[in-house]
């Protein structure tokens, strides 16, 4: 049974709070998912993702620059997510029968209610293809 | 994600009656730590407790020893620090597997190290011991993991488990 305390943090938690913890924490998984596959150092991946020559040094010398807040404020106002990571699943590929088969994931977005001035989306549930053989790749 | 504690004339059930819960203290109007507790709590539930689990990216691997949320970023890296190096909360749990995580409790973290501040030693005590003996009972197999890995119970199946 959820105890009230979770309840009410459930239903007071600011929007934009929670997108900003989301994109944090799904930050951390994603640098590390790419640096562990990859084997890049931090100074390329600070290229990977767009910082230019000129921020490189100081991004990694660890000085602030929140823009991650007032990212998450902007997808709140707007209702839309601005960044999206893809979860990784482990059996991603696989070979059978000769033929090297790959296991995708789609997911699509959907603003369910456009009265609420975009303040708010909701994620459709993930289904999984009953056909078998339209998931391979 | 819950530890469910019963009424027990122990010294530690004691302390842990008399002190209030967590999110009861932070995460409540007018504190000034109200949005922390409650970036905090949305870490906990949805990022950890929904989208990745309690893995490698957000837990040390120790094993017998409480842990601190948020957890330290392993990069250093400008976009992952906010929440794990100048958060000014620590909530102390316990990692039993990737889908089990116990919470106890925590407070301002006013020191660098965490024995050094006040709000938080007694309660990283409270919270080692409580991990002591949880892993003794797992030893012992008192209480174990649930056939689908999603909560622990005592060894004949019930849910209400008395330290």
């Amino acid at each position: 049974m959820r105890s009230k305390t979770v309840d009410r943090l459930l239903n007071s938690t600011p929007k934009d709070v929670e997108i900003f913890v989301d994109w944090y924490a799904d930050l951390v998984v994603r640098i590390n998912q790419l640096l562990r596959e990859n084997d890049i150092s931090k100074k390329e991946l600070a290229e990977k993702m767009d910082k230019k020559p000129s921020e490189i040094s100081k991004w990694l010398s660890g000085e602030h620059n929140f823009t991650l807040r007032s990212l998450a404020k902007l997808s709140a106002e707007l209702g839309e997510p601005l960044i999206e990571v893809p979860k990784r699943k482990a059996q991603t590929e696989f070979v059978e029968d000769g033929f090297r088969c790959r296991v995708h994931t789609f997911v699509s977005y959907t603003n369910l209610d456009t009265k609420t001035s975009g303040k708010f989306w909701q994620f459709p549930e993930e289904t999984e293809p009953n056909n078998e053989l339209s998931n391979a790749g | 994600m819950a530890a469910s504690v019963k009424d027990d004339p122990t010294t530690s059930n004691r302390r842990l009656r008399t002190r209030k819960k967590f999110f009861d203290t932070y995460a409540v109007s007018e504190h000034p730590l109200e949005e922390k507790a409650l970036q905090l709590f949305r870490l906990i539930t949805e990022s950890i407790g929904n989208r990745h689990g309690a893995t490698d990216d957000f837990f040390a691997r120790i094993v017998n020893r409480a842990q601190e949320l948020p957890p330290k970023p392993k990069q250093r890296v400008e976009e992952i620090k906010d929440l794990g190096i100048n958060f000014p909360l620590r909530l102390f749990c316990y990692r039993v597997i990737e889908n089990i995580v116990i919470l106890f409790n925590g407070g301002i973290k006013e020191s660098q190290a965490t024995q050094e501040s006040k709000n938080l030693s007694m309660k990283f005590y409270d919270a080692q011991t409580f991990v002591k003996k949880i892993e003794e009972a797992l030893q012992s197999e008192m209480i174990k993991i649930s056939d689908d890995g999603r909560y622990l119970q005592n060894f004949d199946g019930t849910t209400d488990i008395i330290p």
